[in-house]
């Protein structure tokens, strides 16, 4: 047990003494995670409300794909990722493969079925009684898509959040895509695999301190959005 | 001349949920600042009316006709005229102030929002200090019901729709929600169309009354509806038994296939003390022994609208004012409805 708590006590001056490798592995998860999300949510929203409001041909299969996509390994969108972004892959030529932009197209992949999943079972889920109550106080189309996603806006934001606890958590993508370099694509989950094997476990719970404070910081705004 | 165009006139209106039909409408008229309202029992049609009545949602086949010109959902003609008061109101999960204020926003009437709210919730009998500024959880049932027809009524609305807006409320506030509805048809010509079971808290607004049953309209207010299972015993009449052994007798209907449900006008049934034998020179009469169970003055008629348990059927006539007097009839006594099995009419 003692290593554990000696690992604590040398995460923490790690963190503080501004530890090279540490805060560059905290800073490429950030990048690619921020940079992902903005992707899956520009994409999954707008995919999410239409399957959920609206009624069309295809719909359920759709659904289905889109839920057959949640579960996707991490490991084998790395894989496919891989193989597109290799030399020898049809998008070789944009030297994407064990780049932070590849991590992230990668991450993209992951978190954008769990946005559209979710936002479209949280726009299912409106309440008829709102989409007549809207109509019958005069609102137009527009308005009553306006006030109906402000309405789940809660729904939405746990779909974000979601996505985001995956992006952040995942290994598979960024040690396939990103190749775990130091100070280049070493993000904070490849690093704590890697100390943890060579047996620096100081160094990996120090990551582990960082990963947790930021799905602890991202909740807490979730929880202050909700107060307001 | 303005007010001899209906506010809504419904020509052939045929609606269905799946192969269901819910509405059979010939032709309906609701005129212009009336109050009309619509009774029937639950699954009867009077909600899908209402919502198309609202123009929220499209018959499928028919046409509705507002104020002589045809309306659709989201037409201008319409839109921002006409409001429904669904029967369980739903609050936007925001403030009661910026519940009432957002029929105004979308309609880009900020100005003097504040006074006009106050005036809406002044209306329904809340306090503007007290409530403006409550979130829509921190209401009660009744509160809930009153502000969402504060939404509506800060609206001005040229037609207010309430969809039993008195199921769920205290006397006090069934009592101010008739006052707000009464209040907009003589302040701003409002027609008001209400569905609701409270037949006593109905007959103290309406104007009018239909009745709706298995989605057709009846016009001349609450009917007599005797639904099946019915025996076909003898050539030419049915025969629908009661659970106290009382038998009704009707002229079986033409298509006994398609029939669903017999009507027998109330202004057909005669109240009498004593039972007579059930057959007299011009043939079968049915007597049936019932009590009076409610009594319900119409507001505009001053006629009196009496509702007999008989078994498990309840039948309504309506009675003057002096028959009432002169058979010392009141609620509890025992009585005797009598009319022709010929009075049947099918549907």
């Amino acid at each position: 047990m003692d290593f554990i708590a000696a690992g604590f006590v040398k995460a923490v001056k790690l963190l503080v003494s501004g530890d090279i490798s540490t805060w560059t592995a905290v800073f490429a998860t950030l990048k690619v995670s921020t940079c992902s999300m903005l992707l899956s949510l520009g994409a999954g929203l707008p995919c999410g409300f239409v399957l959920g409001y609206f009624d069309f041909r295809g719909k359920n299969h759709v659904r289905t794909i889109l839920d057959t996509m949640l579960a996707l390994p991490t490991v084998f969108i790395g894989l496919a990722v891989y193989a597109f972004i290799s030399r020898q892959g049809p998008l070789g030529s944009m030297g994407l493969l064990f780049t932070l932009t590849g991590i992230a197209a990668g991450q993209t992949i992951l978190a954008f079925p769990i946005v559209a999943a979710i936002t479209a079972s949280t726009i299912e889920g409106i309440d008829e009684d709102l989409k007549l109550t809207l109509t019958s106080l005069g609102a137009g189309r527009r308005d009553i898509i306006a006030t109906c996603l402000w309405e789940v806006r809660f729904g939405i934001l746990a779909a974000a959040v979601t996505a985001y606890g995956r992006v952040l958590t995942e290994v598979g993508i960024s040690m396939m895509v990103g190749g775990n370099i130091k100070y280049h694509t070493r993000t904070i989950t490849t690093a704590i695999a890697l100390e943890t094997n060579k047996g620096l476990f100081a160094d990996g719970i120090a990551l582990g301190i960082v990963l947790i404070f930021i799905a602890f910081a991202v909740n807490l705004s979730l929880s202050f959005l909700r107060k307001q | 001349m303005k007010n001899q165009i209906p506010a809504y006139r419904l020509t052939h209106i045929r609606h269905y949920y799946g192969d269901t039909k819910v509405l059979d409408i010939d032709r309906l008229d609701i005129g212009t600042g009336s109050i009309t309202g619509l009774i029937g029992p639950n699954g009867s049609g009077k909600t899908t009316l209402l919502k198309l009545l609202a123009f929220a949602d499209r018959p499928c086949s028919g046409i509705i006709m507002y104020k002589g010109k045809r309306a659709e959902p989201f037409s201008p003609l319409i839109r921002s005229k006409v409001t429904l008061l669904t029967q369980k109101p739903y609050l936007l999960r925001r403030s009661v102030f910026d519940n009432i204020a957002y029929g105004l926003k979308i309609r880009q009437n900020t100005e003097n929002i504040e006074s006009e709210i106050k005036t809406a919730l002044s209306a329904v009998g809340l306090s503007y200090r007290k409530f403006a500024h409550r979130r829509h959880h921190e209401l009660s049932g009744g509160e809930a019901q009153r502000v969402a027809l504060a939404a509506r009524l800060v609206l001005k609305p040229e037609v207010l729709l309430l969809d039993e807006p008195v199921a769920s409320v205290d006397l006090k506030s069934a009592q101010l929600i008739r006052q707000a509805a009464i209040a907009a048809r003589e302040t701003w010509g409002t027609t008001l169309v209400i569905a609701s079971h409270d037949l006593a808290w109905l007959s103290s607004i309406c104007d009018t009354q239909i009745s709706i049953f298995k989605g057709r309209i009846f016009n001349a207010g609450m009917e007599n509806i005797i639904t099946g299972p019915f025996e076909y015993k003898h050539p030419g009449t049915t025969v629908k038994m009661l659970e106290n052994g009382q038998a009704i007798r009707l002229k079986a209907p033409a298509d006994k296939k398609t029939a669903s449900f017999a009507l027998i006008k109330k202004s057909h049934i005669k109240l009498t003390s004593e039972k007579r034998p059930c057959t007299t020179g011009s043939g079968h009469i049915n007597t049936l022994q019932g009590r009076i169970t409610s009594m319900l003055l119409e507001k505009k008629t001053g006629y009196i609208t009496a509702g007999i348990a008989v078994s498990n059927i309840s039948f309504v006539v309506r009675l003057t004012p002096e028959k009432i007097h002169t058979m010392n009839l009141y609620p509890g006594k025992k009585i005797v409805l009598e009319f022709s099995p010929g009075h049947a009419v099918w549907f």
